[in-house]
């Protein structure tokens, strides 16, 4: 049968009809990318991640008494109870993976939005992806200030950049000299990605400002065999506080390293990454009494809203681990994602969009110490407010600001 | 920059090059002996530190007790890799050179893979071992115990390997085989065999390598990588199939990549390794010991 130009029309008009009842049975569920490091080097957190998604779509999908956004019921109520749908895709920690992973989300999963991505560098790439075809970006734990400030119209952050993170800990170093501690000296130490170097940036400009020296400033290649050398230049330096960026690999070698060498720095002040991870202290823990790490979140928090140990409690279960900076990072952005969508009614980009550049959601209901969630024209919520934690007895506690810290600081570290 | 600086850089290069160079010598054997390059060498290291991760996590086995059992288990499993894939990937009439590439590098990716199915993505380290975060300090330069037993291991294992090649029936069938195989089995060597035996040898350097880098090193599906592309550096370097070469090219990659960070920035670190290489490749393209 040849095909003439008659069937054709034909066929595409009765298409079109049968368009927009496609598009409402496609509502009752939404499908959402999900894009993280699934192996490679970094893999053991984008398997954590993807437990952390699972918990979150668990309480969107099923009925939970907890006062976070969409918990009670079940599923989207504004799109007629839609259930959440994850696809999971696998960046590798590349860059360019990132990239091929986004455009397959959007072109072959028909994902509505996109949530990512541990690293700064990948998040870079699979946002541009997003903000061509016009599919809201959600950047769930990714700390790079120079993110939000490429005028992205599909990019949103609920949690906070490096700068509020480093801010946090000048704060805390102001405070400390008050007291009378002697904090004059600090050497940077932060691996070669962009989260590194926006680190170190954004430290070397708070340290000038406040009137700190910076008396070494290291920047290594990530997943470096050997560290003997760098660590010889911080202990030559001899500061008064380190202040590590390194993801967890680099981490472990550091803290090994500075064993070996013997280097004992006061104190640490790190910019989270690694040092929030379980496997660092596993490894190293017994070294560590005493270090400081920036943070979002805190299990503290739990006496406060009991709401954080129930659903601290549902990701154990899946991941036989406690909740961490990362993770629970990763869980708030699904919530604040299916809650847009929710708003919008839709599960259209443009529609995405517009809601969750409205979103205003009070802090209590969130699991985070955040003031609320409100984004500004870069898509950046600025009333995350980081807190200081340190690692005493086998856990953290939130040291800064005063406001959320349930104990003093120890300093020097033992 | 102070002298006891310099000092510590070079002692601590010093030390990591030997051991740079144990890992490679298992690549540079099994390459001169029959021009296959092991892509999965890397992840022959990355399954020694897991055996030794285990033998410590489930039984309580030292690192250092458990290194000759993680020795004789990769030399068991590195004739298998010959007996089960090399062995017919050599056999390819088109394309050889890229059949025994991609059946090496697909065991590579295999074992990662399976790796991280089987023992999850998470970093593991072996938190207290005799050795484990023990220094010794001389005069203000700090030595690592475990760093200083590994790099003692690795002089002793080119030596015992200088020996086992030059003065033994073995090590003479080995000599011969590479030099023609085909002649050897003119004579009624059996040419497999001494090709397993190969393998087996050179995993099983890789796994006493690993062994000891497990004191000190965390462990992890994807460890393998950057130890492995600094094995390669190291066997083209030293020049390919040179045992010795293996031995010093590790000596050189470790003191130049200790230097180079004390001059340049450390993120570049590893220029310096590959700009000794251009160099050598542009003086003696074979490396430095290469006898091809």
């Amino acid at each position: 049968m040849s095909i003439s130009r008659r069937n054709v029309l034909l066929g595409a008009t009765a298409s079109a009809a049968l368009l927009p009842v496609a598009a409402r049975a496609q509502t009752s569920e939404v499908v959402i990318g999900v894009i993280y490091p699934l192996s490679g080097a970094s893999a053991q957190i984008g398997v954590d991640a993807q437990k952390a998604f699972e918990t979150a779509a668990e309480i969107v999908n099923k009925n939970y008494d907890f006062d976070l956004p969409l918990a009670r019921g079940e599923g989207l109520p504004g799109l007629g109870g839609a259930k959440v749908r994850l696809v999971f895709a696998d960046h590798q920690a590349d860059p360019q993976k990132g990239r091929a992973e986004a455009e397959r989300l959007i072109t072959q999963e028909k994902v509505c939005a996109i949530i990512g991505t541990y690293q700064s560098a990948v998040a870079v790439t699979v946002s541009q992806v997003c903000e061509r075809y016009g599919i809201p970006f959600m950047s769930a734990d990714n700390s790079s200030p120079s993110l939000h400030r490429r005028g992205l119209k599909f990019y949103f952050r609920a949690s906070p950049h490096d700068e509020m993170y480093s801010k946090a800990m000048f704060d805390f170093f102001d405070a400390m000299k008050k007291k009378g501690t002697k904090i004059e000296t600090l050497s940077l130490f932060h691996e070669d990605t962009i989260f590194g170097t926006d680190s170190g940036n954004a430290q070397t400009k708070l340290a000038a400002e406040r009137g700190y020296k910076i008396v070494s400033d290291v920047k290594y290649r990530a997943n470096s065999p050997s560290l003997s050398a760098e660590v010889q230049q911080l202990k030559a330096a001899n500061a008064d506080v380190l202040m590590p960026s390194s993801y967890t690999t680099d981490g472990i070698l550091l803290v090994k390293t500075m064993g070996e060498l013997g280097y004992k720095p006061p104190a640490i002040v790190a910019q989270d990454a690694g040092f929030s991870e379980k496997a660092l202290y596993d490894a190293v823990g017994d070294k560590l009494e005493g270090v400081i790490s920036r943070g979002t979140f805190s299990l503290d928090l739990a006496a406060k809203r009991p709401m954080v140990a129930k659903i601290n409690d549902m990701f154990k279960e899946k991941s036989g681990k406690d909740l961490n900076d990362y993770s629970s990072r990763q869980f708030m952005a699904l919530i604040l994602m299916a809650e847009a969508i929710n708003r919008a009614k839709s599960t259209d980009g443009e529609k995405i969009r517009d809601a969750l550049a409205a979103t205003d959601i009070p802090g209590e209901q969130t699991i985070m110490p955040w003031k609320r969630v409100k984004y500004d024209e870069m898509g950046q919520n600025n009333d995350a407010d980081p807190v200081l934690l340190q690692y005493v007895g086998g856990k953290f506690v939130t040291i800064f600001p005063p406001q959320a810290a349930v104990a003093e600081a120890i300093w020097p570290m033992k | 920059m102070t002298a006891e600086t310099i000092i510590q850089s070079l002692a601590s290069g010093l030390l990591m090059g030997l051991l740079y160079g144990l890992i490679a010598v298992g690549l540079a054997l099994i390459f001169g002996l029959m021009d296959v390059v092991n892509f999965a060498h890397g992840e022959f290291l990355m399954i020694a530190m897991y055996a030794t991760f285990f033998l410590f996590a489930f039984f309580a086995i030292d690192p250092l007790l458990a290194a000759p059992l993680v020795a004789a288990a990769l030399f068991v499993f590195g004739a298998a890799v010959y007996l089960l894939v090399v062995r017919f990937a050599v056999r390819a009439k088109a394309n050889a050179g890229m059949v025994q590439i991609f059946s090496t590098f697909g065991l590579a990716i295999v074992m990662r893979g399976l790796a991280q199915y089987f023992f999850t993505p998470d970093y593991r380290s072996i938190t207290h071992s005799w050795l484990g975060g023990k220094t010794i300090s001389v005069a203000g330069i700090f030595l690592p115990v475990p760093q200083l037993f590994g790099a003692l291991t690795a002089i002793a294992a080119f030596v015992a390997l200088y020996f086992f090649i030059n003065r033994t029936d073995f090590g003479r069938a080995l000599e011969a085989t590479r030099e023609d195989a085909g002649a050897v089995a003119l004579v009624g060597i059996d040419k497999n065999r001494v090709f397993a035996l190969g393998w087996g040898l050179g995993a099983a350097l890789v796994g006493l390598a690993g062994a000891i880098m497990a004191i000190f090193f965390y462990v992890y599906p994807d460890v393998g990588a950057s130890f492995a592309l600094i094995a390669y550096v190291t066997v083209a370097l030293g020049g390919f199939g040179s045992v010795f070469g293996a031995f010093a090219g590790g000596i050189i990659v470790g003191l130049v990549e200790a230097t180079t960070a004390l001059i340049l920035p450390p993120s570049l670190k590893s220029v310096g390794i590959y700009a000794v290489y251009l160099l050598v490749v542009f003086i003696r393209p074979r490396g430095l010991f290469g006898s091809l």
